[in-house]
């Protein structure tokens, strides 16, 4: 069994959604976990903040350290989850009904699998 | 990690509107935009992290504090908030206390909430957007959906009512005892309309929305629980006919979504549950002396949720009710049930004559169903010709799909079939 990062860009969110359909969303990405959960193969799931971070660069042998990054919300990661799973292929069996689809794209990166030391 | 707890149905709509009252009473009724903005925020946080973090073990306890920690922060931050510096104290208190997630719960703050947004200063047209949006926490967009109004219409409306409170320091709190005679009546009316708004849907796809109904039944259980005995007859009395009418919502269409008549209906999808607590609230209501248009119409609606057999309906008996129901209520539309319960007892020509009478009231003016209840007893009547003309007439009118499709059933019945078979309504 791999390890697989499944990452959510663009968050989809409006500023204007009703409560109602807020609470739906909710219910439709608790359900996806929910049953990846029960198959056994959610390792972790969370959430980077919005609008905040830091970013360090080396210029001219001076450590420069920004606020960001602030990239356009298409590029936003909004969560991510780790699960396991054999193959791409079976990854995708578990997003082809992802609510994220809805308001965003997913990204599926697969871990490197290092030879424990 | 662990299965996160769901989420009780309509639990953000509810906690929306028991935060924006809270909140709203701390500040004052001339903030509520400021109120509505930090709950709207607290709602938008858990949209952002709920998916991935999980749902919190106490979901409405989350909301209050991030609401709560926000409203500091805009006030603290903010120099248009300043002046309500001196309140930071209170809002520090903020808890989701009193409020649970099962159950039905009350806040004096919602009850105050609702009889500010009904406040007959208050232009007639915004008392229910205003309830829908504070108390009911609907957005504009599902406002404008359930009221059939443009979404800038209601947003106007909403804009106008909420700077009229501010500007003529409309009170938010329960009114006095003295004063609730007065007070209360407004608030009845609009949990009226709004239940009749969902139930009778006069256009769009979906023959009721049923969120309006449901949310005029929650306020309606609301406020039974004021502390005046005074009012609880008549309080009650409306609430069993809410319950009674809204059990029978899932039997009104078929499959389809095609209307049925009640004579039509299986009766064994009716919802008993409700049926028993209107008769709970039904016995409640008979408790006092007084005896209100919402009695009567709460008999009518217990007479036909006990009865198991239409055959055996006492059409004498419901003519008496309706009777009564027009002297208490002498309205255009009582006059149209009336003639239906009438032409029952005394046959399609009473009935006819009677709908001939009012039919000329302004009410009727763009009303499909005194038309079509015309076409259904002309077909009783024998006169087919004249009732494919009331059809007709009755679909040049604004109406749901599903009583359009109805309609056009029975005309098509009419003009095919050369001895359609009698229909009852």
């Amino acid at each position: 069994m791999a390890k697989f990062l499944i990452l959510a860009r663009d968050t989809g969110v409006r500023r204007d959604m009703s409560p109602e359909s807020m609470q739906a969303v909710i219910q439709r990405y608790r359900a996806w976990t929910e049953n990846l959960q029960k198959a056994g193969r959610l390792s972790l799931a969370n959430k980077l903040k919005d609008n905040e971070g830091r970013v360090l660069k080396r210029q001219g042998g001076k450590l420069a350290v920004t606020d960001g990054p602030f990239t356009e919300s298409k590029e936003i990661v909004g969560g991510f989850w780790v699960v396991d799973a054999k193959t791409y292929d079976e990854v995708l069996e578990f997003t082809r009904d992802h609510p994220h689809l809805e308001v965003g794209t997913l990204e599926i990166r697969q871990f490197h699998d290092f030879p424990a030391k | 990690m662990t299965a996160s707890p769901a989420l009780v149905d309509h639990l953000f709509r509810h906690a929306a509107g028991q935060m924006v009252a809270r909140i709203a009473r701390i500040l004052g009724p001339g903030h509520l935009d400021l109120a509505e903005e930090v709950v709207q925020d607290a709602l938008l946080r858990a949209l952002q992290t709920w998916p991935y973090g999980g749902v919190p073990d106490n979901p409405r306890g989350w909301l209050f504090q991030v609401a709560r920690n926000r409203a500091l922060d805009l006030i603290r931050r903010e120099t248009n908030w300043r002046g309500l510096l001196d309140r930071t104290d209170l809002i520090e208190t903020l808890t989701p206390q009193g409020v649970q997630d099962h159950g039905e719960s009350v806040l004096d703050e919602e009850l105050a909430m609702m009889f500010m947004c009904c406040h007959p200063a208050l232009h007639p047209a915004a008392r229910v957007p205003l309830t829908l949006k504070l108390v009911g926490g609907f957005s504009i967009e599902e406002i404008a959906g359930a009221l059939l109004t443009r979404r800038t219409t209601i947003a106007q409306r909403l804009v106008r009512a909420k700077r009229q409170i501010r500007d003529e320091k409309i009170p938010l709190e329960i009114p006095s005892a003295d004063a609730l005679a007065e007070r209360i009546d407004p608030v009845i009316e609009v949990l009226y309309l709004l239940f009749n708004e969902g139930y009778a849907a006069h256009g769009g796809e979906n023959l009721t929305r049923a969120d309006l109904c449901a949310e005029a039944i929650r306020l309606a259980k609301l406020l039974v629980q004021l502390p005046h005995p005074a009012f609880a007859p008549r309080l009650h009395a409306l609430l069993a006919l809410m319950l009674f009418q809204a059990s029978r919502l899932p039997a009104r269409v078929n499959d389809l979504g095609d209307l049925l008549l009640l004579s039509e209906q299986d009766r064994s999808r009716w919802d008993q549950g409700l049926i028993a607590e209107g008769f709970r609230h039904f016995d409640r209501a008979l408790s006092g002396k007084e005896i209100t248009s919402f009695h009567v119409e709460a008999a009518i609606g217990a007479y036909h949720a006990a009865g198991t057999d239409r055959a055996a309906t006492d059409w004498p008996y419901l003519l008496r009710l309706y009777d009564d129901l027009l002297a208490l209520k002498p309205t255009p539309i009582v006059a149209l049930n009336r003639a239906i319960a009438l032409a029952m007892v005394e046959g399609p020509e009473a009935g006819i004559r009677a709908l001939e009478e009012i039919k000329a009231h302004e009410a009727f003016r763009d009303y499909y169903l005194l038309p079509a209840v015309l076409a259904g007893l002309e077909v009783r009547a024998g006169a087919m010709a004249v009732a494919a003309r009331h059809y007709r007439e009755a679909l040049a009118m604004p109406c749901s799909a599903p009583e359009r499709r109805f309609m056009r059933r029975e005309l098509a019945r009419l003009t095919d079939v050369k001895s359609p078979s009698a229909r009852h309504w």
